[in-house]
């Protein structure tokens, strides 16, 4: 029985394509299906590329660290979980040759290493990468610790109680493992070896690291153990949960992207609704002979329903490889800023496309679509006989439960999804009442046109002809203005607003940054730079250190759960003291360290007690507000660092806002001064050097070789240049929303094409030409081109005001352009969009003005 | 095989009540053919929509193929009719997306006699369009769809034909050449034949002819020439 019924919707599916509501059907039904799968295959590799990165930085999927070397039997239980182990130890050590010694961060690692990825090692041929350890014997060192003491490839180092071969010089390591000397420069050396350097000895800062690797299921099997281990005081990585974050501007953009698609997926629907209904109304006609003919409901609605389906299958595959294209010009567009090299595509986001097709089809076809099971046979013998449309409630109740639904599935959570719509229901019910009267507007400064010319002529008519279909060309207005605004900003953000923020910068603004000055190199660093820089900062003391505490508690486990991979818990901090608030700080909350006369006593007091015990009082320091609110910190809480081999318990007693565009070194957390002296620091220091005294980086490269100069300018080069790359992939996005709004101008003239068709065969009665009825049209289109043109340019205007006003503290300024470009090119392009696509409804006129003398 | 009593339409239109059938009787025997006569406005579709089951009458009982009517559904109805009633309309009623074979396919496709392509075609021969099977409607002249529909409603072997004003769209030569067809084809299969005109001359070849008048059926002799209305 279905066998038949599919037969018989094939075969009038494939004469169907001619149709224009079908093929409207089809290209939204393809498009929606196209921005769905690109974003979804673009976002999937790049998540499953990510993690892989994360695996690769962390050393492996599950990183176990301790003081003591781990237990055979913990190792057999890991191997057992299905992973592969590899050890490392690092420690701190001094190295040395000849008479120069330098303290160096050692890494041991053993022939597994590295997991992932491969280091960067010049072995002599230039640098390339090695995706092993050196061999026992030798050991690669890095360019600093090259420099510092002076070694080359061949060259041997003394370390401990052995002498190593330096076989490669080490540019980047494959992990970012062992890294908590980072402050020192690095040697790594093969474990074998290590026994006979004699540095790992009971009490000796060394730490054991096993590096496992192994599939999620691993993970899985061993998560009690990790929370035992973690107990005993092991520190216990595992990738799931120590997954970087995206960069900023990498993550915004995912989720614009995300937005972009779900616009183009609702326009889609729009048009899949508007063009159902045109395909319903024409095939009344047959449900009715059919049931004449015996068909149940039910069969004629499974007729139908396949009919569609089958249409959503063929366009969801087109659009799956429109969407397969689309991803790799993505990532193409991406190239250069992401981070590494993608894993193919996989198949999930190939079933998320069909299902988004089936989901627009269901939801904004369905009701409409039902409506063909209440056709009467009695239609056969009186053709007035439609069944009632189904009320617009339920159209749109569907489309929204459906499309609510989408969003849940694309944004994982139920919350979001639901603010998303009731927030986008919201925003679309106030654009409406905007549009509505913008609309008016522009339609009532149309009717005054006075001018006798076709052209005003034209105008005048397509006006009143955009009127008469107010409803549909609302949609249409929001849709297209929508996207105007939204390409409108586009170029607005790249260019006006990162120029608009760099021009109000102070002309003296540092550009650039030194740091890693060594305390030895200060002041000749200071006399070296200040007869040529202008407004230099202060130097400060940098110090590394790692939060190991928060309130006597895991640092995960004390702070919300949402800040638990925040980069502050990761990575070890640069820590400074002050004496004073550093200018450009601000105190919100609580004292600045007391440091006058009278309180020097106390002062003194704390200061002697963590001399002697240092887990006594509390060490006073100011927090970066914005840090304190991340991490859901406050006054009062107290945070453990470990810095060098110590432990220093700190309490927050101030909060500071500061101002990050300064240029100036800033520092989430200031500690007092004499506590961290006493530990291994440097300094850095921003100043500004005017164009003509440029020669002097490279003096200062010379003289001070340890230390980096980073160019501000350069890095603002960088941000322009990612901008451009994120924005132009949004555009690509946004140029499948722009087609999605013309599916939609397509779909709406397919459902208007009987009333189309009678008001140009009226115009042709009433003695106009073809050229005035294909200038009329014309005109229908480009109006409501302009008045889409304008609302985007006011909604660009409005955001970018807000951006001006609380992303910049700039006073917002007018954009003329945006309000003569926009609007003029909204017409050019709408109106000759429409005009094209109503030709074939320009030669039926003809037909219908015969239609309309006959009846006369 | 069909049977009508005390039959009453009426239909509401506003706060008016306009009865455009009342206590209308009649009785079809199988392998009969019957005319039905009247003013344009008179009621005829109206009937034949009752008589098929397409529609719901005010009043009264029907019954066919011995099944009371009253007692079924729109889908009890429409089983009903599937693969045993076949339909000729004035405005020919093709599906203008399927081709002429198709056409003829449609009320096979809705029985368990589905695929049967052969029988189709064989149709399609008989009413002398066996070359243009894959022709779309508007590549035919009306008299050319109208014998497609012809096949199509005679495809199925059904026991009754319903035809309403089949000629009404044709010229009177074509219209001609359709009515020795329909004729044909009835004899041939032995089908009960209802049959709605204004054309006396196509009435007259019927067993029997109806009048409908004021909401009653009278019988009728064509031949005479007592009579409100020419012949078309
Ligand atoms: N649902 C309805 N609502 C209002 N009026 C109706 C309805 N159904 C039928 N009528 C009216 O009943 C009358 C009979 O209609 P019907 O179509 O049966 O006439 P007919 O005899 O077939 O006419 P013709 O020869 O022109 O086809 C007409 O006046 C028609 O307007
Ligand atoms: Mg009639």
């Amino acid at each position: 029985m279905s066998n038949l019924n599919a037969r018989l919707a094939m075969r009038s599916l494939k004469r169907d394509l001619r149709a224009a509501d079908v093929r409207a059907l089809f290209v939204a039904l393809m498009l929606a299906v196209a921005a769905s799968t690109m974003i979804a295959f673009f976002l999937d590799r790049l998540d499953r590329g990510l993690e892989r990165q994360a695996s690769q930085m962390l050393g492996g999927d599950l990183v176990l660290e301790q003081r003591d070397p781990f237990s055979e039997d913990l190792r057999t239980q890991l191997e057992d979980a299905g992973f592969t182990l590899s050890d490392q130890v690092d420690l701190v050590s001094m190295i040395s040759r000849g008479d120069r010694f330098q303290p160096a961060s050692l890494k041991a690692v053993d022939d597994v290493y590295p997991h992932y990825g491969a280091s960067q090692v010049d072995i002599g041929e230039g640098t390339e990468p090695i995706a092993s350890g050196p061999a026992p014997g030798e050991a690669w060192a890095d360019p600093r610790l090259a420099q510092l003491v002076d070694i080359g490839i061949g060259d041997r180092v003394q370390v401990g109680q052995t002498e190593l071969t330096i076989s490669g010089i080490i540019e980047r390591e494959a992990d970012q493992s062992g890294g908590f000397g980072s402050f020192n420069p690095r040697l790594m050396l093969n474990t074998a070896d290590l026994d006979a350097t004699g540095l790992v000895q009971e009490g000796s800062r060394v730490e054991f690291e096993i590096l496992a690797a192994g599939p999620p299921q691993a993970l899985d099997n061993v998560q009690a153990l990790l929370d035992e281990l973690r107990r005993e005081g092991v520190e216990v990585s595992d990738v799931r949960v120590d997954q970087p974050q995206l960069g900023n501007a990498l993550q915004r953009a995912e989720s614009y992207l995300g937005l972009a698609g779900l616009a183009a997926v609702l326009l889609a629907g729009v048009a899949v609704a508007m063009s159902t209904r045109r395909y319903v109304e024409r095939h009344l006609d047959t449900a009715a002979l059919l049931r004449c003919f015996g068909a149940s409901q039910r069969q004629l609605v499974i007729i139908f329903s396949l009919q569609l389906l089958g249409l959503a299958l063929i366009a969801s595959l087109i659009g799956a490889a429109l969407g397969l294209a689309g991803q790799a010009l993505l990532l193409w567009l991406l190239a250069n800023f992401l981070p590494m090299t993608l894993p193919p595509p996989g198949i999930m986001p190939l079933g998320l496309g069909v299902l988004t097709a089936l989901s627009v089809l269901v939801g904004f076809a369905g009701p409409t679509l039902l409506r063909i099971r209440r056709v009467s046979a009695l239609k056969v013998l009186r053709r007035e006989l439609d069944p009632l449309p189904p009320s617009a409630w339920l159209v749109v109740s569907v489309a929204s439960l459906v499309f609510g639904g989408l969003l849940w599935l694309y944004s994982g959570s139920l919350p979001l999804a639901l603010a998303l719509l009731v927030g986008g229901a919201a925003l679309l019910g106030v654009l409406w009442g905007v549009s509505a009267l913008l609309l008016s507007g522009v339609l009532r400064g149309v009717q005054s046109l006075s001018g006798k010319g076709p052209w005003s002529q034209a105008l005048r008519l397509g006006g009143r002809q955009l009127g008469r279909r107010r409803q549909a060309g609302l949609g249409q207005l929001m849709a297209f203005s929508v996207t105007f605004f939204a390409m409108a900003m586009i170029v607005l953000v790249r260019g006006d607003l990162l120029n608009t923020w760099q021009d109000q910068l102070p002309a003296d603004t540092p550009n650039y940054f030194a740091i890693n000055i060594q305390p030895s190199e200060r002041e000749a660093f200071e006399n070296t730079i200040d007869p040529h820089a202008e407004a230099q900062s202060a130097l400060y003391p940098m110090v590394r250190g790692r939060v190991i505490a928060i309130n006597d508690q895991d640092p995960r486990e004390a702070v919300r759960p949402d800040a638990r991979g925040d980069n502050s818990l990761r990575r070890e901090l640069n820590l400074t003291w002050q004496a004073e608030v550093p200018e450009g700080n601000e105190i919100v909350a609580g004292e600045w360290f007391a440091n006058n006369d009278e309180s020097a006593d106390t002062q003194q007091g704390w200061m002697s007690e963590v001399a002697a015990t240092p887990k006594a009082a509390p060490v006073p320091i100011s927090m970066e507000d914005g840090l304190a609110e991340r991490l859901g910190l406050t006054l009062g809480d107290q945070m453990t660092f470990a810095v060098g081999s110590d432990e220093i318990t700190t309490e927050i007693t101030s909060l500071r806002n500061l101002n990050w565009d300064t240029f100036r070194p800033n520092f989430f957390i200031i500690f007092p001064p004499d506590v961290l002296e006493s530990f291994g620091h440097s300094y850095i220091t921003a100043f500004y050097l005017p164009e003509e005294e440029q020669s002097l980086v490279n003096q200062l490269v010379r003289d001070f070789p340890g230390v980096s100069l980073l160019n501000v300018e350069a890095i603002l080069g960088q941000v322009r240049d990612v901008l451009a790359q994120v924005t132009r992939a949004i555009e690509l996005v946004l140029v499948l929303v722009l087609l999605a709004g013309v599916s939609v101008l397509y779909a709406a003239l397919t459902a208007s094409r009987p009333v189309r068709a009678h008001e140009s065969g009226l115009l042709r009665v009433f003695g106009a030409g073809q050229t005035m009825i294909s200038r009329v049209q014309g005109a229908e289109f480009a109006l409501l081109g302009l008045a889409s043109g304008l609302l985007g340019a006011a909604l660009a205007e409005l955001a970018t005001a807000v951006l001006y006003l609380y992303l910049l503290d700039l006073p917002p300024r007018l954009h003329l352009e945006l309000w003569f470009l926009l609007p003029l090119g909204g017409a050019l392009l709408i109106g000759i969009i429409g005009h094209s696509l109503s030709r074939s409804l320009r030669q039926q006129a003809s037909a219908a003005s015969l239609g309309l003398l006959g009846e006369a | 095989m069909l049977h009508a009593e005390r039959l009453t339409k009426s239909v509401t239109s506003g706060e008016r009540t306009l009865t455009i059938l009342h206590d209308l009787s009649l009785s079809v025997a199988a392998g009969e053919s019957v005319a039905i006569l009247g003013k344009s406005g008179a009621g005829k579709s109206t009937l034949l929509g009752l008589l098929a089951g397409l529609d719901t009458p005010t009043d009264g009982e029907l019954s066919l193929f011995g099944h009371p009517l009253s007692r079924l559904d729109e889908d009890g109805r429409a089983s009903l009719r599937a693969g045993r009633v076949g339909f000729v309309f004035q405005n020919f009623q093709l599906l203008p997306t399927l081709s002429a074979l198709e056409n003829v396919l449609l009320p096979l496709e809705l029985s368990p006699r589905a695929g049967e392509t052969d029988t189709a075609a064989q149709w399609l021969d008989r009413v002398g369009l066996g070359e243009r099977q894959n022709h779309l409607p508007k590549q035919l002249s009306g008299g050319e769809q109208q014998r497609v529909a012809i096949a199509r409603a005679f495809v199925s072997d059904p026991e009754l034909v319903f035809a309403d004003e089949p000629t009404g769209n044709l010229d009177p030569d074509t219209g001609g050449q359709i009515i020795d067809l329909l004729f044909s084809l009835n004899q041939e299969a032995g089908t009960t034949l209802i049959l709605v005109t204004h054309d006396h001359a196509l009435a007259s070849r019927c067993d029997r002819c109806l009048r409908l008048i004021d909401g009653h059926l009278a019988a009728f002799d064509p031949r005479s020439l007592v009579s409100d209305e020419a012949p078309s």
